[in-house]
């Protein structure tokens, strides 16, 4: 099967769209339209699209030949001497590079610390005058409670299954937890505050 | 000048901090103990959409009522609260000035004695501190643990084993816990030796910054001594730490006011009682007087050269006359001519009230 985003390459995954537990639209993506289409899928800066959408957007991409966008090269064609050698991947969570985190002195999330670690060690010994870097502090006690119910404690479990999804690459899963949280979301935005009594 | 809806969120006129009582009121103000946490199902704010901050408000919302922190607390989103209520907020040191001009969902959730405060959505998730009067740093810590302990069976911390409570910035990583002392130094101010406490702590790996103003000529002489490292100690070594710098600075105040009263008692005697009488007589104020008058004020309070006001008064009046208190107290907004003159007001009444 092609690609429906590029129209080129053999498609490996298949993503799809969901209303009310029933597929409404089903999309075939090769692996680097896949790179693309995270991206706008999974990106918490931004807020939540359809999957039509972002296929059309990575669809627009491509056609206008952004170079800054175009999936990377075939294998063979990179050689190592072409890398810089400072280069540090992006955090596949957040986004966060290690030039940003330079420039702004604050990470985007959790996982930043693991994917900076080489870097930001020798930050660390500076700053607490403590070599090597290592918590002696306490920690959390067990895991949280579960037996506390809610919505937002729903939304939590969610949020972390979805990152984990995006860090296996597993997208199909992905796509189903991003529609669940969309669709739980949706009630809260559109629960109304509480009613305010005003004067005459 | 537009008038300004009621803000009457306050249990209290003022918090328990500014009573002038716990050890050493006579130079330690406060102590303040914080910790810095975030939760592991959403990116650190700087990374978080409005929809995600509105899910993690709603979460810490519901983990607080879990915990009964729910009836007994004052709630605020702060997107609902004006500009100059949430600078009266900053001025009662129960939120930062950073998260008060944040934008998007964001809160402060803050007990009836303003001791406990809970900040969501600022630079981390939560920033959780506990104020007491005096330096009294075991019973503020304790008293946050507890609220700390409770919290985290709830809401699962983003940490790891290496680098301990993720935070986002590294300067805060580790335990995530911060603790201040404010402390007023007028005799050192005036010796000019605060140069040298600062050296001193710095060496010792504290920091001590002036409290209001720039640079380090701090108005009204406060300043605040807290741990710089938060990373590679445990909470009660950095506990200890606080409390092991602090005797010195106090002790070192004490001499210089020892001497100040033995070798330059009229100059000193003159300055104070020239201070006191701006202050029960000024009809306009601005904000940098009031607070160096005060501060010699205070001072004279505690050389016993000035034995009818009590700490608590001028505590208070430190803060009723910052400037967006007074507009609340007016009900509307104020020029800063008019401002100076309510402040003026406002110190002649209280300073006269406040006699004991
Ligand atoms: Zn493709
Ligand atoms: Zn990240």
């Amino acid at each position: 099967m092609i690609c429906d985003c590029c129209k080129k390459n053999e498609a490996k995954v298949q993503v799809c769209d969901v209303e009310q537990n029933a597929v409404v639209q089903q999309f075939a993506i090769c692996n680097d339209c896949m790179t693309l289409l995270k991206r706008l899928l999974f990106d918490p800066a931004t807020p939540l699209i359809p999957t039509s959408e972002a296929v059309k957007q990575v669809q627009d991409m491509l056609s206008s030949k952004d170079k800054s966008l175009t999936p990377v090269e075939a294998p063979g064609k990179l050689t190592v001497s072409d890398r810089q050698p400072e280069a540090v991947p992006a955090c596949p969570s957040c986004g966060m590079t290690l030039a940003e985190f330079k420039q702004r002195g604050r990470f985007g999330c959790a996982h930043d610390y693991e994917v900076f670690a080489s870097h930001i060690d020798p930050l660390l010994e500076r700053i607490h005058d403590v070599t090597p870097p290592q918590h002696r502090g306490r920690l959390p006690q067990g895991e949280a409670d579960e037996s506390v119910t809610g919505k937002a404690r729903e939304l939590a479990a969610l949020r972390n299954q979805l990152d984990d999804a995006v860090l296996a690459e597993d997208y199909e899963r992905a796509a189903k937890l991003r529609d669940r949280i969309a669709a739980l979301a949706g009630e809260v935005k559109s629960k109304p505050g509480k009613a305010r009594r005003e004067g005459p | 000048m537009k008038a300004l809806p009621p803000f009457n969120h306050f249990p209290r006129p003022l918090g328990e901090w500014l009573k002038g009582q716990g050890p050493e009121s006579d130079i330690v103000v406060s102590t303040r103990v914080r910790l810095a946490r975030n939760i592991k199902a959403w990116p650190f704010t700087l990374r978080s959409s409005t929809q995600q901050r509105e899910e993690l408000l709603l979460a810490v919302f519901e983990a607080l009522n879990a915990i009964g922190l729910d009836q007994s607390v004052v709630r605020l989103r702060l997107n609902e609260v004006p500009e100059v209520y949430r600078d009266v907020l900053v001025e009662r040191h129960l939120i930062s000035r950073e998260l008060a001009s944040a934008e998007g969902p964001r809160a402060v959730v803050f007990g009836r004695g303003e001791m406990l405060s809970i900040m969501i959505n600022e630079e981390d998730h939560l920033r959780l501190q506990w104020i007491k009067s005096g330096f009294d740093v075991d019973r503020a810590f304790r008293a946050l643990v507890k609220v700390d302990h409770a919290l985290e069976r709830r809401l699962p911390y983003a940490v790891s084993p290496k680098y301990g409570y993720l935070t986002a910035c590294p300067t805060n990583v580790g335990t995530g816990i911060r603790v201040s002392v404010m402390v007023h130094l007028p005799a050192l101010t005036l010796k000019d030796h605060v140069q040298k406490v600062f050296k001193a702590a710095e060496k010792m790996n504290h920091a001590i910054r002036g409290l209001y103003g720039e640079g380090t000529r701090a108005f009204g002489d406060f300043y605040q001594v807290s741990n710089q490292a938060t990373l590679g100690r445990s909470e009660e070594e950095i506990v200890e730490s606080v409390k092991a710098i602090l005797p010195k600075i106090l002790e070192y105040e004490r001499r210089m006011r020892g001497q100040l009263f033995s070798d330059e008692r009229p100059m000193v005697e003159d300055r104070i009682f020239r201070a006191l009488a701006t202050l029960k007589n000024a009809r306009m104020l601005n904000v940098q007087e009031m607070m160096s008058h005060l501060s010699l004020v205070r001072l004279g309070i505690s050389l016993g050269i000035i034995n009818d006001i009590s700490l608590a008064t001028v505590n208070e009046i430190f803060i009723l006359g910052q400037p967006s208190h007074l507009q609340r107290e007016e009900g509307r907004e104020m020029t800063p001519a008019e401002r100076d003159a309510k402040r003026a007001e406002l110190v002649r009444t209280r300073l006269a009230a406040g006699r004991n």
